[in-house]
């Protein structure tokens, strides 16, 4: 197995103070024997420098990389390292990068000042503890140079936190010192023997030693860390880019931030595992709302409706919904009803002896993975992959399906987008057709209809969406207010706007004339609810918005938005693909 | 740029008092270095500036304290990407020692004068152009570019086309022989086996000079255009609709020579219209019209280019009997039909018989 190019190559605790810089431990370690010197001495120029050129093409052998790794460190002596590791005080409280040849070292440099102490020493005479002789630490870690850059930024994180605990405990209970006395012993103890590292030994002696090999594997694995400085202190911390890894993929933190912000209280959770497994893994002092929402989440209910079942306020629930996908745990959908439409993700990997085809034909026998992706290769919804004839335990099955393929990230859903786009002015002219203006109307249109439907900034619209097919609202946030919809009033610009709001003008004021010529030749036009409810609509035919996403905020049934569709299609462009504001739905390939 | 040699103060800087003493006072550990480090490229950041260094060590008894060790570095705001200019330390840092392995030319106190100069120079030179020519004396000039650092593309598979992403006047003496020999049969329809036969070139080395190509982003990679070919609409489409300059350069691409230039309606309703189930060809019927001005292939390469579409491959995949069986070596629901149409020799014809007469074969669209 190839190693990791985001598995950090090693963890390495130096100290300054009083005697000076001192490595206290570093994970993993060689066996003195094996240490290489740095290249000191005489080297034939010809050789190949091993350890040098990292880039090397996909495939290449997996053992090569795990010896360069080795190389990377071990290069570098116990004693180097204390020195570099260790930067003054100047550079201490801000991100300590360094780089050198091809590792390069992230840390927080943290200096411990003696207020606390000093201040003991003074006010008791004879002082109980020992003064610390302790000036600056680092918890530095050494990643390869050309791994990802976004990870520096995440590993640098991961090295504040650890810092910040340390800090606490040395301030409250010298805890630091303490730990650096017992790893330093064991050094100097093992300094006479050969073949086995000191550090060996340093493990069983030191809680902090165990809690950084603890920190280095879980980087490599799980990227998930999550333990307790001096048994008091937590320290958690999650990599997405390992957290969020996927079979025949990886999902970028971008992706995963973007989802965030794009939360809306239509969308629904999809737990990535199982509800009784998560519910095991959380930690015991977690809050009672976080278990409450995993024990009734559906992928079938929206999170507006698991705020009202679970009886919590919905930005709580969007905050743990957040939570959960941040950490790996969910994932953030569109809700599962009949008519959502799903397709073969490209990214899926179809081989006939995957993993993921194990796990199918365990988890529902008498099916098999590859003829169920192949029903999804032509999307359609869902209704139609029901089988009429089938019984209701049948029909459920094929739900739990659709959901386990989900969370695979092998499928992906397909939404439908709309576009304003009348046909050319003039048979003969040269010009391209019109374009649209979305920033326009998605400004004025949207801002303005959620302004009105909220009154705290961190709430969304209200509305409960039963199924796909009729998203209604509670309180509907728009109004017709616009008198007789005439062909007159199109073209009188400033007046009521159909949203009713003052705040911006008609919307079919920022057309040109052409524009609005070509919409009310339309023979629909004529029709005066359907113009109607072409221009109240008509901020959302910009191509920005599916049109799940405009029958919740218009309570506008399916059903009526297609006619509407299908009768003005002379001046529109519709297109269906996946939905940009959930990249984390959706992988890229590794 | 600094370079310090023994003394623990930066003895030259172009241009002067650029480092503030401060600053310097909490780095040289990682300037002038142990012995363990010299010859590794360093880079290190502190207070908005980040130095790249290489010091060298020289040990000969004639030095005082009978080593001599310097160091030529950049420093550069510290958010710069400096891997480009991690190359350029390390040649001069082999330069001077060689010339001082030589000439004693770092320390000979009347040479030394000339490295401001110099210094001053690459400073000039590299920040204009990138590129530099620094005359050490008569015999010596040491020449240095700054390389753009890139990514490495992916390999490209014999059964995809290479196609020029601009209008590229190329001077053909700047290429090798090979890249020359293939250079006229890209058209963005030829595909890599292809080129191969027609500019008799073998296959391995077409596709390292494409790949060469592909990483100085002369060209793109786009599978190869058949009728049988199905493609589907991708976010990005949003960006024709909302970019003006790219909607003029798309129409400008599409139009058949000759003809009236093609609307945005007409390019964005084909685009719209590709989609899982429709091949090229029922594109055509459909919108025969609409077509009469546009031309399909350059609609449908202009839209891989640009990320509008993407392509749907089709891929067979052989159910195996009971069990564990043997699985077929092309039907694992690895390979696509482009790829085993051009391994196997194959016409999309005749491997679509094969599958269609197999009831054990099931197909991927993805």
């Amino acid at each position: 197995m190839a190693r990791d190019r985001t598995n950090p190559i090693s963890v390495i605790l130096v100290s300054s103070g009083s005697r000076g810089n001192k490595l206290l431990f570093r994970y993993p370690f060689q066996c003195k024997t094996k240490q290489q010197t740095a290249s000191t001495g005489r080297r034939n120029r010809f050789a190949i420098v091993s350890g040098g050129e990292v880039e090397e093409q996909e495939g290449d052998c997996s053992e090569s990389c795990l010896l360069t790794d080795e190389h990377l460190v071990s290069g570098f002596s116990d004693t180097i390292l204390a020195t570099i590791l260790a930067p003054k005080s100047e550079l201490c409280g801000k991100k300590f990068e360094l780089k050198v040849d091809d590792v390069r070292f992230v840390g927080h440099a943290t200096l411990l000042q003696h207020e606390n102490s000093s201040q003991a020493c003074k006010a008791d005479p004879s002082p109980k503890r020992e003064v610390p002789t302790m000036i600056l630490f680092n918890v530095v870690f050494a990643l390869r140079a050309h791994a990802d850059p976004s990870l520096i930024g995440y590993v640098h994180t991961l090295s504040r936190r650890l810092a910040l605990a340390l800090r606490r405990e040395e301030w409250r209970c010298q805890y630091l010192t303490r730990e650096a006395k017992v790893m330093l012993a064991a050094q100097d103890e093992m300094g006479a023997h050969d073949g086995e590292s000191p550090f060996q030994d340093v493990l069983p002696k030191s809680k902090l030693a165990r809690d950084l090999k603890e920190i280095y594997d879980n980087l490599c694995s799980t990227g998930l860390v999550q333990l307790y400085i001096n048994n008091w202190l937590e320290v958690s911390f999650c990599l997405p880019h390992k957290v969020h890894k996927v079979e025949s993929g990886h999902v970028s933190p971008e992706s995963i931030s973007r989802s965030l912000r794009n939360i809306r209280p239509y969308h629904a959770l999809l737990l990535l595992g199982e509800c009784k497994s998560l519910l095991s893994e959380l930690p015991p002092d977690v809050s009672p709302a976080l278990s409450r929402l995993i024990k009734i989440t559906t992928p079938m209910k929206t999170l507006q409706q698991l705020a009202l079942d679970s009886d919590l306020a919905l930005a709580q629930v969007c905050q743990l919904a957040s939570h959960l996908v941040y950490w790996g745990k969910a994932n953030i959908i569109f809700p599962l009803c009949e008519s959502n439409v799903y397709m073969l993700s490209s990214t899926a990997d179809t081989y006939v002896y995957s993993a993921n085809a194990e796990n199918f034909s365990q988890q529902f026998p008498g099916h098999d993975l590859p003829s169920m992706l192949a029903e999804f290769s032509l999307p359609t919804p869902l209704v139609e992959h029901r089988n009429p004839l089938a019984n209701p335990d049948q029909q459920a099955q094929l739900v739990h399906m659709v959901v386990w393929l989900l969370q695979r990230r092998l499928l992906i859903q397909l939404h439908t987008y709309v576009c304003l786009m009348v046909p050319d002015a003039d048979e003969s002219d040269a010009t391209s057709g019109t374009v649209c203006r979305p920033p326009v109307f998605l400004e004025c249109g949207l801002s303005t209809q959620e302004a009105r439907a909220t009154s705290v900034p961190n709430t969304l619209p209200v509305g409960s969406p039963s199924s796909g097919d009729d998203l209604t609202l509670a309180s509907p946030v728009t109004e017709v207010t616009s008198a007789e919809a005439s062909s007159a009033e199109f073209g009188l610009g400033g007046e009521d706007s159909p949203v009713g709001a003052g705040a911006y003008e008609n919307p079919l004021s920022v057309l040109t004339e052409h524009e609005r010529r070509c919409i009310l030749a339309v023979p629909a036009a004529q029709n005066q609810d359907d113009l109607r409810l072409f221009t109240r609509l008509l901020p959302y035919f910009c191509g920005r918005q599916h049109l799940e996403d405009v029958m919740y905020h218009e309570n506008v049934r399916r059903s009526q938005l297609l006619t509407l569709l299908d009768k003005f299609r002379g001046v529109l462009a519709i297109r269906t693909h996946e939905d940009p504001a959930l990249p984390a739905l959706h992988c890229l390939p590794s | 740029m600094k370079q310090p040699p023994q003394s623990e103060s930066p003895q030259d800087e172009v241009p002067e008092d650029y480092l503030s003493r401060e600053l310097f006072d909490m780095v040289h550990v990682y300037i002038i270095t142990k012995p363990e480090l010299q010859n590794k490229l360093i880079t290190v950041t502190a207070l908005d500036k980040k130095l790249v260094g290489c010091p060298v060590c020289i040990e000969h008894k004639k030095y005082s304290r009978n080593a001599l060790l310097f160091n030529l570095g950049m420093v550069c705001d510290a958010k710069t990407k400096t891997c480009s200019l991690e190359p350029l330390v390390k040649k001069l840092a082999g330069y001077l020692k060689t010339l001082e392995l030589e000439n004693g030319f770092v320390s000979n106190e009347s040479s030394k004068q000339q490295l401001p100069k110099l210094m001053e120079v690459l400073l000039k030179e590299i920040n204009e152009s990138g590129k530099c020519t620094l005359p050490i004396d008569n015999s010596n000039t040491i020449n240095l570019k700054v390389i753009e650092h890139r990514r490495t593309p992916a390999t490209v598979q014999e059964y995809e086309v290479p196609v020029f992403t601009q209008c590229w006047d190329y001077d053909a003496s700047q290429w090798d022989l090979t890249t020359q020999q293939i250079l006229p049969c890209i058209d963005g329809f030829r595909h890599l086996r292809k080129i191969s036969d027609e500019a008799d070139v073998e296959l391995n080395l077409v596709r390292i000079a494409v790949q060469n190509l592909l990483y100085y982003g002369v060209v793109a990679i786009v599978p190869i255009f058949q009728y049988s070919n199905v493609y589907c609409a991708t976010p990005r489409l949003q960006l024709l609709a909302e970019d003006a300059s790219l909607q003029d350069e798309c129409l400008t691409y599409i139009t058949k020579p000759g003809y009236r230039k093609a609307t945005l309606r007409a390019a964005f309703l084909l685009y719209s219209s590709l989609s899982p189930g429709t091949t090229v060809r029922d594109l055509c019927c459909r919108h025969a019209p609409h077509l009469q001005h546009i031309d399909e292939r350059k609609l449908v390469q202009f839209g891989l280019m640009k990320g509008f579409i993407r392509r749907l491959h089709k891929i067979p995949l052989k159910l195996p009997a009971e069990g564990r069986g043997k699985i077929s070596r092309w039907f694992n629901g690895c390979h696509c039909y482009d790829e085993i149409c051009c391994k196997k020799g194959l016409s999309y014809k005749e491997l679509e018989e094969k599958t269609e007469h197999d009831p054990g074969i099931i197909i991927f669209w993805k």
